[in-house]
């Protein structure tokens, strides 16, 4: 398992702002709120494909990081803490989605999750062939491979966020990484 | 494509998939959190962080206080009992025809 982060905080309002919400002055968390949301959401977004889900787990993340703001160091950077949060939260959801899914869904084919506003950016034709190629990959290689290709995080960042070590994350994003370049061989010639 | 290269152009590609949320979402997002936050009751690290520590503080203070005038208050009583002793410690003692004879000053 890997260890928890501890590299210190080189943002000075980020740690005067962890401080002060330690303290008890919760208008201090409006800070932190407002640097991570949109990373947040999409590391959501890029696990449960839903922008209302996404929404919602952002907004329980900063909850329950507020909640036990207390056993946090303040020169830890905030980031890395927030990103595990909301991954887990994420992978709860899938859980509870897939279960459902199992019991619902014996005859009919799966709903369709994906909201077609949500992806505002995938107008380009290439940028359509690699959401599908990822889409189409087993449920933890697509997450790993989203979490590392998508938002650029590394092997160690990715297995503290999703709770595995990093040989597993590794192993997942070697497969993930052969079946895109199968998949997407006539793009990339 | 090598391997590297192929890595290099589908994490070009596929950075532009993150998701945006927009500035309504951002700031709902922030209301909600700040709402949710106010209505919940305070944890028990936030209350012992605003009342706890602060009456532990003024305490420490107060017995660091109490510590000090001791101390003071000990030294000074010394100083005195020591004076009392060496004054009357400090006679004279006078031996005349085998008889003793002693002096207070």
């Amino acid at each position: 398992m890997a260890e928890v982060t501890t590299a210190s905080n080189d943002d000075p309002l980020e740690s005067r702002a962890i401080e002060r919400v330690k303290r008890g002055d919760s208008g201090a968390y409006d800070y932190l709120v407002s640097k991570y949301t949109k990373r947040v959401v999409s590391i959501a977004w890029n696990i449960v494909r839903n922008a209302a889900d996404a929404e919602d787990l952002a907004q329980e993340a900063f909850v329950r990081a507020y909640e036990t703001i207390g056993r946090f160091r303040s020169n830890e950077r905030f980031g890395p803490w927030i990103y595990r949060i909301v991954t887990n939260l994420s992978l709860d959801v899938l859980k509870h989605r897939n279960r459902f899914r199992h019991e619902e869904l014996t005859t009919a084919e799966p709903a369709e999750r994906r909201d077609s506003a949500d992806l505002q950016a995938t107008t380009s034709e290439i940028m359509d062939r690699v959401d599908r190629a990822l889409e189409s990959l087993p449920e933890m290689q697509r997450i790993v491979a989203r979490l590392s290709l998508v938002e650029g995080f590394d092997h160690s960042e990715i297995a503290q966020m999703m709770k595995l070590s990093e040989g597993t994350v590794r192993s997942h994003l070697s497969l993930a990484r052969a079946k895109l370049r199968e998949k997407l061989a006539d793009l990339y010639e | 494509m090598n391997e590297e290269q192929f890595l290099d152009r589908l994490r070009e590609d596929a950075r532009r998939l993150r998701y945006e949320a927009d500035a309504f979402m951002t700031v709902r997002i922030a209301a909600r959190v700040r709402e949710r936050i106010a209505a919940q009751p305070p944890t028990v690290s936030l209350f012992l962080a605003r009342w706890l520590r602060p009456i532990a503080a003024s305490m420490t203070a107060v017995a660091l206080a109490a510590c000090f005038s001791i101390v003071w208050f000990e030294r000074t009583s010394m100083e005195s009992a020591t004076f009392d002793t060496l004054s009357a410690d400090s006679g004279i003692e006078l031996s005349y025809a085998g008889d003793s004879y002693r002096v207070g000053q």
